[in-house]
């Protein structure tokens, strides 16, 4: 692998800009994927299709359970032309068995429901890792990108069902309206005969299509992932500006290093000497160097020696006053602290190679208990939940009363009764409950049975206003809270029809009073004209 | 039922040998009864302006023989109300303001000796009257309370090991204050449930004030209503007689069906600490015979059993704690039962 061929620029991406250039990876060597996946894919789908005939599908969900096994390849083709040997269509299928054989059973069995799969996948076809390096490296390597890897699984998912659904449609859009009507009676008259079932593989063969196209896209967007964590965690970028910067410089780097050599040999004859200077100064004080004595004439120099206040004791008294307030403000603070628990361990610590040794064996044995302990707490804590949850449904179930009494109190939303009761003050009032010709019924009911014919007329009424009219009637209403209600729809003869009758029924249901025989005649008579116009009496 | 209906029927001229005849007399006794009690809420009407429920409910109670207990800020008229009751009504008014001072026997009355015909002599409290008006009841501690106890629930008073009798029809008008805690003595539960409703006085509608305003500030008295011009409209044999009427009107066994569940329902309903006992089914279908009285009606309806459910129930039931924190009123909880009991049908 060598990073500066490669075909993309290598730098630190986001987790999505790094998808957006795997999807930009399939598109540059579509030709190539698609072909090698349909020359792949099809010959397999076609054989379940021919073994499992009867049923289309288990040959479905057979050739979506081996996804796997086919993504081997396109991953096998992007790792190569990523660096630039992009192979032939031969070479790549010529390589595709040698790619089936690592762990096939582990990528078919438990890891086929893995929702990282495409990241997952590089580690164990390209690093060839199994087992617990395996899961250590993708422990490293997902540090970020599980989540990111799992939404682009879900994202493919809901792709999947989008398109095939989109071609199903279209497919649907294409038949002859007489075929399509020979469907649909074929399905209505024989529901059970197999005459369709080609509809079924077709539909079947949709799919298989849709994941020529899509199947690519999903291996490089996981590869592209993986890839850039990889940059990530190992600076590839950093190594690909070193390496780039050694090629370039290749050439004039010994050339740099002679002329540098030699300038710095000239450097100390270019040293400058004062003439005056030269011409006092001993040949000792030459050989050593000029720098290395304090310049009589230099800032440091003493001067001023003869006057009251030498040049030095100006310095002292200066630094003197520095030292001082408002200059340097020194207080002592002085307070209590924990004892650094590290700083402890430091002074208590001897090198002693015996006592490390016993040390990191201990840790080690520590790390082992730790690990089993895991599994224990993992155990708890599964228990715990479920014991959680079990007391709060038990909860909800123990104050089911209470909480229904309340809900009102708690905001909560009640959803509104979208149906009308059927049953309602222990009376059917579903309009098929009632006869047809309620008016005749009454008729033959009220000679005999007065009371059965007013509580027919007025469960019909409030059949009509529970069905025709909307009206939200509650158990708990009495006959005056329904003619209120009834006034409320602001309609005067309903309203007339239904206090008539009203007053008629709570004569007879709580008086015990019989209705007068005219009321008959003209309760059937507003009765029709209200509900029933196109009828006459 | 109505155990405290007078037995005497001295004004109910039902005994008719005719039955259908009878029948036709019952019910034009029935129709000028209606009358009278029309007649008395209008009147009161003319005294308090717009409290027109409260005064349905205090003709409710006198005609169902109950005891009431109004509650309400200060100023809404509830004394008042009383006295015109007293007004209309031809019969003894009496009015003990309670104050914490105050003893049973300023109630019941007590034996006095006498200095020249030297022996006890009985002397009868402000008790011995058919309508009695306790102010501020709450006011007197839990012994002056209970000296109405017995008068109350049984018409009689124990003095010095008698009982007398109390002239009838009897009722206590007892008022309460809801906001001042300070210095009063909140009723015991036996005291509140004899009351048969307890009224709340709520203040009165925009029109309604400006009309009182207008008719308060024309009287020549300071600050209040003048009762004087009230007409008496009935005598205490008439009330009686009212209240033989109301207890002969009719009840559907689905009517009596609906006041019990309603009564029982209060006590396995879970916003109810205490539920409402058998006084209130009695004082449901008591009650709501004297509303169909005051209707007009021939006899009881599921709506009058519904219409003064609130006020029997209210002062009969305890909230439970969780509700009392969370600031409903029994009202609130009362009128959500009264949504989900099932009304009679058929």
């Amino acid at each position: 692998m060598r990073l500066t061929e490669a075909s993309v620029a290598i730098r630190p991406r986001s987790n999505w800009e790094a998808m957006d250039l795997g999807v930009l990876l399939a598109r540059r060597h579509a030709g190539l994927l698609m072909a090698s996946w349909a020359l792949v894919t099809l010959p397999i789908f076609a054989l379940l299709c021919l073994v499992f005939w009867d049923s289309p599908g288990i040959a479905m969900f057979v050739f979506w359970w081996l996804k796997p096994a086919y993504e081997r390849l396109p991953l096998y083709i992007l790792s190569n032309c990523l660096f630039g040997n992009t192979p032939t269509l031969k070479q790549a299928l010529k390589a595709y068995p040698r790619l089936l054989k690592p762990q096939l059973l582990a990528s078919l069995t438990w890891r086929r429901l893995s929702t990282t799969r495409s990241f997952d996948m590089p580690v164990m076809q390209l690093e060839g890792l199994s087992g617990t390096a395996r899961s250590q490296r993708l422990a490293v390597l997902g540090h970020k990108n599980t989540g990111t890897a799992t939404w682009l699984t879900v994202v493919g998912v809901h792709l999947e069902m989008a398109l095939s659904l989109g071609l199903a449609t279209l497919f649907y859009l294409m038949l002859p309206q007489q075929l399509e009507l020979d469907w649909s009676w074929q399905s209505l008259i024989a529901p059970g005969q197999n005459d369709w079932m080609w509809l079924e593989h077709l539909s079947n063969g949709l799919y298989a299509l849709l994941l020529i196209v899509w199947e690519p896209v999903y291996v490089a967007c996981g590869f592209c992932l993986y890839l850039n964590r990889r940059t990530a965690l190992e600076a590839w970028d950093i190594e690909l500006v070193f390496r780039q910067l050694q090629q370039r410089l290749k050439g004039i780097a010994y050339a740099l290093l002679l002329g540098a050599g030699l300038l710095f040999s000239q450097l100390p004859g270019t040293a400058m000497a004062n003439p005056e200077l030269k011409a006092s100064s001993t040949s000792a004080e030459l050989t050593s160097g000029p720098h290395l004595t304090p310049d009589p004439l230099g800032p440091h120099a003493e001067r001023l020696q003869k006057q009251a206040l030498s040049s030095q004791a100006a310095q002292q008294s200066i630094t003197q006053l520095l030292d001082k307030p408002p200059f340097k403000n020194p207080e002592t603070v002085t307070r209590w602290r924990l004892r650094d628990e590290a700083d402890a361990n430091k002074e208590e610590f001897t090198p002693d190679p015996d006592f490390l040794e016993s040390l990191f064996s201990g840790l080690k044995t520590l790390g082992k208990l730790w690990e089993s302990m895991e599994t224990l707490a993992r155990v708890f804590s599964v228990l715990l939940w479920a014991g959680l949850l079990a007391l709060i449904a038990w909860v909800l179930w123990r104050y089911r009363d209470w909480l229904s009494t309340f809900t009102g109190r708690f905001g909560l939303p009640q959803r509104p009764h979208k149906l009308p009761p059927s049953q309602m003050f222990g009376l059917e009032v579903t309009p098929e409950s009632l006869p047809d010709d309620i008016c005749r019924e009454v008729s033959q009911l009220w000679e005999h049975e007065p009371r059965a014919a007013l509580s027919l007329l007025y469960r019909a009424l409030l059949s009509r206003l529970l069905h025709d009219y909307k009206l939200a009637l509650k158990s708990a209403h009495t006959e005056s809270e329904v003619l209120q209600l009834v006034a409320s729809l602001q309609q005067p003869s309903l309203e007339q029809f239904s206090s008539s009758l009203t007053l008629h029924w709570q004569n007879l249901a709580y008086g015990h009073r019989l209705p007068p025989a005219t009321a008959k005649q003209s309760l059937c008579n507003s009765w029709r004209q209200l509900f029933e116009p196109g009828v006459e009496a | 039922m109505s155990e405290h209906t007078p037995d005497q029927p001295s004004a109910s001229p039902a005994t008719s040998p005719a039955p259908a005849s009878s029948a036709a007399n019952t019910a034009q006794q029935r129709q000028r009864a209606s009358q009278l009690a029309q007649a008395l809420r209008l009147e009161l009407q003319k005294a308090l302006i717009g409290q027109a429920q409260v005064i349905d409910d205090v003709l409710t109670a006198l005609i169902a023989g109950g005891h009431v207990l109004i509650e309400g800020v200060p100023g809404l008229g509830k004394t008042l109300l009383v006295r015109a009751l007293a007004k209309c009504f031809g019969g003894e008014f009496s009015r003990i303001q309670f104050t914490p001072d105050l003893m049973p026997s300023d109630v019941t009355g007590h034996a006095v000796y006498d200095l020249q015909s030297e022996q006890f002599k009985l002397r009868k409290g402000p008790v011995f009257t058919n309508l009695l008006l306790a102010d501020e009841i709450n006011r007197a501690p839990a012994k002056t309370q209970a000296a109405l106890l017995e008068v109350m629930q049984e018409r009689q008073v124990t003095l010095e090991g008698r009982a007398l009798v109390v002239p009838l029809p009897f009722m206590v008008l007892a008022t309460q204050n809801p906001i001042e805690q300070e210095g009063t003595y909140p009723l015991p539960e036996a005291e509140l449930d004899r009351f048969m409703l307890k009224l709340r006085m709520d203040y009165p509608q925009q029109d309604e004030e400006m009309l009182m305003v207008r008719q308060v500030t024309r009287s020549s008295k300071a600050d209040m209503l003048e009762v004087a011009p009230l007409r008496t409209l009935l005598q205490g044999k008439d009330v009686q007689a009212l209240q033989k009427i109301a207890s002969d009107l009719p009840v559907d066994e689905q009517v009596l069906d609906y006041a019990v569940r309603l009564a029982r329902a209060t006590r396995s309903w879970p916003g109810f600490a205490i539920g409402a006992g058998p006084r209130a089914s009695i004082a449901l279908v008591r009650g709501s015979r004297a509303r169909a009285l005051l209707r007009g009606g021939d006899f009881v309806i599921p709506d009058d059993i519904k219409g003064c459910a609130l006020a029997i129930l209210r002062h009969r039931v305890r909230l439970s704690p969780e509700l009392d924190i969370e600031g409903l009123s029994v009202d609130q909880v009362l009128q959500q039962l009264l949504d989900q009991v099932p009304a009679p049908r058929l």
